[in-house]
């Protein structure tokens, strides 16, 4: 019966999915007029790139709204419930309390560096530096909707079948093959390391965590809610282009990079999506990569990637931090007791179970067989050490 | 009048006897480990804070004003106790005299560790039981619940579900129960469980687990570097002291061990089988099995028990740094890790057994079952299985609180130590051999 109810609300989920990308172009949240689809460097230094820029700042003060709006609501509702006691006065006054914190690692530094290093790039890259390289298609949500960048990324053509088809055959050829060669060298650890999407949930996350604010934990159900709305996802993510869609009007990654760089394209559901995805991803960490089309069918590619996640089963001590941690909700990595390696499709390398694990190597991130991150007690005890030591 | 006199007099002969057998052995049990040879300077802290709750009868020696709570099991979050502003003590017992007391009300199969504690609760002169606000006991057996509804009688009691698997819906419930503890904590204590106040003991107690974490890193790097019985003796007083306190006297054990370690002194200069004691809980003053060990020519390597390394090994590792976060923080250290037998999949107590065979180069098991533990014995059977594979020798040891069995346990612990040394490599035999 409850297997029953849950196909069903499923299948409701993907219906309303399916109409509000097939409708999508008669959704519009903010339209820029004729003319304004183009950028320069000057364009960005004037006050004409405030007007572009302007559905974005509508974007982040109605997701604010929405997030104050929810903590209030949640507040509220809860103070009389059994639980009263979960969120009945017991934040800090102005931050006195610290909870235990421990000393930021260099891989984690590395990794927050290159995903702003690389945003920019994706971002502004083309215009700051002249570059323009089309060639070059990199599996990253990054919207090649803009010309202006560097490389491409790839879920422009991978999103629109019928219009990379009508490109002459040496294009197609060169599209498939870059795609491939970074899929291969670096599997989801693009997602981890250089999604400008990934750094703006990130972000969010990193407000919660200073706002001291409750988010969502980990839970099984939650997960594989989460699945066949990924499935369909990548049906509309391929398909939708077919059936006279527009991925693009759909997609909430749109409003990122293309607006910061100056062009004034028009937002259709996306903007709504997008509001919807910050506020999500401000209380659950990396909500959308849970559903990302783009992110999956790479991962899928993950038995032969080069990131791998490895695990020494024999100094595991199941406590579970890592699935706690995990933004992915990637269970096996602390059920696992016999293989070494526990890469998994959803896997996007962010190191957070590496970052958590108390036991010397039970965890590590290695790159072709070196490790780049290894698990050890005394960074996750480094909260606790005393001063003097 | 004159047959409630004599009552009178009759009760208080017997809380004399009671006091004299009690603090009698208590007394012996420290003597004895305390002649033990190897002792690391700093040990005689742990030694005194045994010495004042058993044998002086003291309670806990805190500041006049603060609260004790009494814990019954490691899956007690002693960081909550802390944030409430109280001391939490590990009342779990191992007293002889109390089991004698407790075996008359307890019935005859239920477990000494329940019946000692029932025991002490009847006489009512243990002032580390008597001086409790309450009393936390997680329903992790059939005895447990029942100790639960009796200690009632007596003082304020929460009991706490233990779920019997650790899905992701059983540590939410069991979040939740912190919550309701929470509640009852401060209506006992009449401070707030506030984000400050919970960071602080989060601070205090994972101390603590840093200077444990060292100990057992020094005791892995280098064997023999310390008698396994002054481990578990260490382990034994950390349920009557304030985490704090513990953890500086626990630093001065390091900082001796580990200049031990650069001198490369040892305990012994032989090569004694090195032992791991798993099973039932080994409490102070129940230590006659790992004494024994000792004393016959073994050395506890490792211990895998309740009141050794499993309450404190795992840090509460915090993922999400709000209140909620803390909390959950706190529930998923204490289901997830433990290798409870309350668990019904428990198999993670092998891999357990396993890692520290690997990591303490353990040549043989000793599988202690209190009379009436079921929840072990029932494990006994698939860890021989599993340990045979990996050709480490396991015994049972079946024993209760008292001391009749003494000379049988010595017997059958010195014919398992001879075993393993006639399986020892036998380079080391001829070496012996050419001494002569």
């Amino acid at each position: 019966m409850r297997k029953k109810k849950r196909i069903i609300a499923a299948g409701i989920i993907c219906a309303v999915l399916l109409a509000l990308a097939y409708f999508a172009a008669y959704l519009p949240f903010y339209k820029f007029g004729e003319g304004s689809y183009a950028t320069s460097l000057k364009k960005i230094f004037s006050s004409e790139y405030i007007k572009t820029v302007a559905p974005l700042f509508i974007i982040f003060a109605v997701s604010a709204l929405g997030i104050v709006l929810i903590v209030c609501i949640r507040k509220k509702l809860m103070s009389k419930g059994r639980n009263s006691s979960v969120y009945a006065n017991r934040y800090s006054v102005r931050g006195a309390g610290k909870a235990p914190k421990q000393k930021l690692s260099l891989f984690m530094m590395i990794r927050w560096a290159l995903m702003t290093a690389f945003t920019v790039f994706m971002i502004w890259g083309g215009l700051l530096s002249g570059l323009r390289n089309e060639n070059i298609s990199i599996p990253v949500f990054s919207c090649p909707a803009n010309t202006v960048q560097p490389t491409e990324a790839s879920c422009y053509f991978l999103s629109h079948l019928n219009v990379l088809f009508t490109l002459p055959i040496k294009n197609i050829i060169i599209f498939f093959v870059s795609t491939l060669l970074f899929t291969i060298l670096l599997g989801r650890a693009m997602c981890g390391f250089l999604c400008p999407m990934g750094l703006i949930q990130d972000i969010m996350d990193k407000i919660r965590k200073k706002t001291k604010t409750k988010g969502i934990s980990a839970n099984e159900k939650m997960y594989s809610a989460f699945k066949p709305i990924k499935w369909f996802m990548i049906l509309l993510f391929i398909g939708l282009c077919f059936i006279g869609g527009n991925f693009c009007d759909f997609c909430p990654a749109i409003t990122v990079s293309p607006i910061l760089a100056g062009l004034g394209v028009s937002l259709y559901v996306s903007g709504f999506l997008m509001i919807f995805i910050l506020i999500g991803s401000f209380f659950k960490r990396r909500l959308f990569c849970n559903v990302c089309p783009l992110g999956y069918l790479v991962g899928l590619f993950h038995k032969v990637s080069l990131f791998r996640i490895k695990k020494d089963c024999t100094t595991c001590t199941e406590c579970g931090a890592c699935y706690e941690a995990c933004p992915m909700g990637i269970k096996t990595i602390y059920t696992e007791r016999e293989k070494a390696d526990v890469t998994e499709a959803n896997c996007i390398m962010c190191g957070e179970c590496v970052k958590c694990c108390p036991e010397d190597n039970a965890l590590s991130l290695t790159v072709a067989g070196k490790k780049l991150y290894t698990a050890s007690r005394k960074n996750v005890m480094s909260g606790y050490a005393p001063k003097d030591h | 009048m004159i047959t409630i006199s004599r009552d009178q007099e009759r009760k208080a002969r017997q809380d004399k006897r009671f006091i004299n057998k009690e603090t009698q052995t208590s007394e012996k049990y420290l003597r004895r480990i305390e002649e033990l040879p190897g002792a690391p300077e700093g040990m005689k802290a742990f030694l005194d804070v045994l010495e004042h709750i058993y044998v002086d009868m003291h309670g806990v020696d805190i500041p006049q004003r603060q609260k004790t709570i009494g814990t019954y099991c490691v899956m007690v979050p002693q960081e909550l106790i802390y944030a409430a502003g109280a001391v939490p003590v590990k009342l779990c017992s191992g007293n002889y005299t109390a089991f004698f007391i407790g075996d008359d009300i307890a019935p005859r199969d239920a477990c000494p560790l329940v019946k000692a504690v029932a025991g002490f609760k009847h006489t009512g002169l243990m002032p580390v039981y008597e001086n409790c606000s309450m009393m936390i006991v997680p329903v992790t057996c059939d005895c447990k619940k029942k100790i639960a509804g009796m200690l009632g009688d007596y003082c304020d009691v929460m009991t706490m579900h233990v779920p019997t698997t650790k899905n992701d819906d059983d540590i939410d419930e069991f979040v939740d129960q912190l919550y309701d503890l929470a509640e009852r904590l401060e209506s006992i204590t009449g401070n707030k469980i506030t984000y400050d106040s919970l960071s602080a003991a989060f601070y205090k107690v994972g101390r603590a687990q840093y200077e444990l974490s060292e100990f057992i890193k020094l005791k892995r790097q280098s064997p023999y570097l310390i008698r396994g019985t002054h481990a578990m003796t260490i382990m034994n007083a950390y349920g009557y002291m304030p985490a704090d306190k513990w953890a500086d006297a626990l630093r001065s054990v390091n900082m001796s061990l580990s200049l031990r370690a650069v001198k490369g002194e040892k305990v012994t200069a032989k090569k004694l089988p090195r032992i791991l004691l798993t099973g039932s809980p080994i409490v102070f003053p129940n230590m006659k099995i790992p004494l024994l060990i000792e004393e016959m020519g073994g050395i506890v390597a490792g211990d895998e028990t309740c009141m050794g390394e499993r309450g404190m090994w795992d840090p509460p590792v915090i993922t999400d740094n709000s209140f909620d976060g803390m909390m959950r923080a706190l529930a998923n250290r204490s289901l997830r890790p433990c290798p409870c037998p309350t668990f019904a999949d428990n198999s993670q107590r092998i891999y357990r057994l396993k890692q520290l065979i690997k990591e303490n180069q353990i040549q043989g098991v000793i599988y202690h079952v209190l009379r009436g533990c079921l929840v072990y014995d029932f494990e006994y059977k698939r860890i021989e299985d599993e340990l045979g594979k990996l050709d480490i020798p396991v015994i049972r040891l079946e024993s209760d609180y008292n001391e009749e069995d003494v000379e049988q346990l010595r017997i059958r612990i010195e014919a398992f130590i001879e075993l393993i040394k006639l399986r020892q490599p036998v380079e080391k035999n001829t070496n012996i051999r050419r001494e002569l």
